[in-house]
C-alpha cells in the first residue's frame, strides 16, 4: 500500500519524466543491479530466465486482453456474445502451465524487469494454490460463456477477476 | 482584512462551489483509488469530469473573474507584479492576481489531464476501467492508467505549491485570500466589472456539461 508521502516524494515533474522513461514496468524499483549471468542462465526447461519471465508476461498480457475484451463488452448496451465467448475461451488456454512459469530464480534478483514479488517463492504453496483458483474460474467461465446466458457471465467473469486480484495484491508489484 | 464596509463581490457562487467541491473531492478520489473502491473512484471522478468541464466552459462564457483572457492579458504585467510582491507592496487583485493566474492554468491543466485519462484508464486486471476505455486497447488503457498515476503526483505537488502560496500570502504578504474564496467578497478594492451570472450563460454551460456527461457513460 503505497501512502501519500511517497507520492509527494516525488521531487519536480523533471524526475517524473525520467521514471515513464524507465517504461509503464515499476518492477525497476525492487530490482537490484542487473546480473548478466543469472538472466542468461538455463532453466531445466531450456529457456533462459529472461525467456521465462517474457514468455509469462506476455502470456499474461493476452489474458488482460482477453479481459478487457469481456469488461467491454459487458459494459455495452447491447453486448456482442460472440466476442465474449472468443476472448473467454482465450483465458484458460493462455493460463495453461502458469504453475510452472515461476521457477526458482525468475524473481527481481534476476536483474530482469519484472513484477514479480519475491513473496512468491516464500509463500509457493499458497501462490500455486491462487493459481489453480484462477484456473479453475477461468474454465468455469469458458464454460458459462458458451452457454450463453449474460447474467451468468456476469457473474463468473466477476468471479474470475477476483482470482486475478487476489493474486496480485499479494505477489505483484503495485506499481 | 479589517472589518470591512463596502464590500466587493470578486469570485460569484459558481466559482466557489466549483474550489470547494474539487478539494473535498480531490483526498476522496486519491482515497478511493488507493482502496480499490474503484465504483465510487469512477462516480466521485465522473463528478470531477463534470466540475472541471463547467469550468473551462465557464472560462470563457463566465463572469469577469472566471474568465481565461483577462487572466491572459494580465501575465503581461507579472514581472512588474513580482516585483511588488517581493518588495511587500502588493495591493489587493481584483480576480486572480499575474501569479493567480499562472497557478489557475497549472491546477486546471493538471486536473484535465488528470480527469480525461481517468476516462481511458485500465487496471491490470482489465476488470475496472474508465467509461471511454473501450476506445482503446487492452495495452493502451494501461499505459494511460499509468499516466493517470503518475500525473496525480504532479498533481499533488501544484497543490502543494498552492497552498503554500496562499499562506505566504496570508502570513507573509498580509492578504487574505481565504476569505473572498469563501464569501465571494473583499472589501478593499473597487469593482472593474461585474461579477453577476448570466442566466443564460449558466444554463448553456450546464447543458453542454449534462450532454458530456450523458455522452461519456453511455460510450459502451
Ligand atoms: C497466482 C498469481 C496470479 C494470478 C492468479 C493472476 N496473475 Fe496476473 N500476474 C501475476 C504476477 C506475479 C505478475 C507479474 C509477472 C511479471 O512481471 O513477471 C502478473 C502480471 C500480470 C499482467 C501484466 C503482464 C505484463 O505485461 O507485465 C497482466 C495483464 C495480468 N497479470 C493479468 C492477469 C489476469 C487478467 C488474471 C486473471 C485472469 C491474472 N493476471 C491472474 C500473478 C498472477
Ligand atoms: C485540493 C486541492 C486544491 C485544488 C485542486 C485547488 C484548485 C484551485 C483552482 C483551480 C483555483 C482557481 C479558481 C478559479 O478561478 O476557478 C484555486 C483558487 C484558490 N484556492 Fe485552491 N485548490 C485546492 C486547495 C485549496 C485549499 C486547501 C485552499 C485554502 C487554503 C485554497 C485556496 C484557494 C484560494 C484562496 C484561491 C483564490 C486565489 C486567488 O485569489 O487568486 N485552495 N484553487
Ligand atoms: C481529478 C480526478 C481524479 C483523481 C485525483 C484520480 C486519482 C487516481 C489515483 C491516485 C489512482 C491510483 C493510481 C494507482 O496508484 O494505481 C487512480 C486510478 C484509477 N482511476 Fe482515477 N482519478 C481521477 C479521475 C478519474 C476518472 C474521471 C476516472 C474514470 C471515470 C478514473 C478512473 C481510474 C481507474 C480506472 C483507475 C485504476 C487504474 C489502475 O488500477 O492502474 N479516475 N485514480
Amino acid at each position: 500500500m503505497k501512502i501519500l508521502k511517497v507520492k509527494i516524494a516525488v521531487p519536480a515533474i523533471a524526475a517524473v519524466m525520467m521514471l515513464t522513461a524507465c517504461g509503464d514496468n515499476g518492477g525497476s524499483e525492487a530490482a537490484p543491479e542487473a546480473s548478466s549471468e543469472a538472466a542468461g542462465a538455463q532453466l531445466p526447461n531450456g529457456m533462459t530466465i529472461k525467456e521465462q519471465i517474457e514468455a509469462r508476461q506476455s502470456q499474461l498480457e493476452k489474458v488482460g486482453d482477453a479481459f478487457k475484451a469481456i469488461s467491454d463488452q459487458l459494459k455495452a448496451g447491447t453486448p456482442d456474445i460472440a466476442i465474449i465467448q472468443e476472448a473467454a475461451a482465450v483465458v484458460p488456454e493462455a493460463t495453461q502451465g502458469m504453475a510452472d512459469w515461476f521457477p526458482e530464480g525468475s524473481g527481481p534478483e534476476s536483474g530482469i524487469d519484472t513484477d514479480a514479488l519475491p513473496a512468491i517463492w516464500e509463500n509457493m504453496p499458497d501462490f500455486q494454490e491462487k493459481v489453480g483458483n484462477m484456473q479453475e474460474a477461468a474454465a468455469n467461465l469458458n464454460t458459462v460463456a458458451q452457454g450463453g446466458d449474460m447474467a451468468a457471465i456476469g457473474e463468473a467473469f466477476k468471479t474470475t477477476g477476483g482470482t486475478c486480484k487476489a493474486c496480485h495484491d499479494d505477489y505483484r508489484l503495485d506499481d | 482584512m479589517t472589518a470591512s464596509t463596502a464590500q466587493t463581490l470578486v469570485w460569484d457562487w459558481t466559482i466557489r462551489l466549483f474550489h470547494w467541491l474539487i478539494v473535498l473531492l480531490i483526498p476522496l478520489l486519491w482515497w478511493t483509488a488507493e482502496e480499490g473502491m474503484m465504483d465510487w473512484h469512477r462516480r466521485l471522478g465522473l463528478t470531477m469530469f463534470a466540475l472541471v468541464l463547467f469550468r473551462l466552459i465557464w472560462g470563457i462564457v463566465g463572469t469577469w473573474t472566471a474568465r481565461f483572457v483577462p487572466m491572459i492579458r494580465r501575465l503581461g504585467s507579472l514581472p512588474a507584479y513580482v516585483r511588488d510582491l517581493i518588495a511587500r507592496r502588493n495591493g489587493p487583485s481584483f480576480g486572480h492576481s499575474p501569479v493567480g493566474s499562472l497557478a489557475v492554468f497549472a491546477l486546471l491543466a493538471a486536473l484535465s489531464i488528470q480527469v480525461g485519462t481517468g476516462l481511458f484508464s485500465v487496471d491490470v486486471d482489465g476488470l475496472e476501467s474508465g467509461p471511454l476505455a473501450i476506445l482503446v486497447s487492452f495495452k493502451t488503457g494501461r499505459e494511460i492508467a499509468d499516466f493517470h498515476e503518475l500525473n496525480f503526483d504532479i498533481l499533488v505537488v501544484l497543490i502543494a505549491l498552492h497552498i503554500i502560496a496562499v499562506a505566504i500570502y496570508r502570513f507573509a504578504l498580509k492578504d487574505d485570500l481565504v476569505r473572498p474564496m469563501v464569501t465571494g467578497r473583499r472589501g478593499d478594492l473597487e469593482p472593474v466589472s461585474t461579477v453577476k451570472v448570466n442566466p443564460m450563460a449558466l444554463i448553456a454551460s450546464v447543458v453542454i456539461v449534462a450532454a458530456s456527461l450523458y455522452a461519456v457513460i453511455n460510450a459502451g
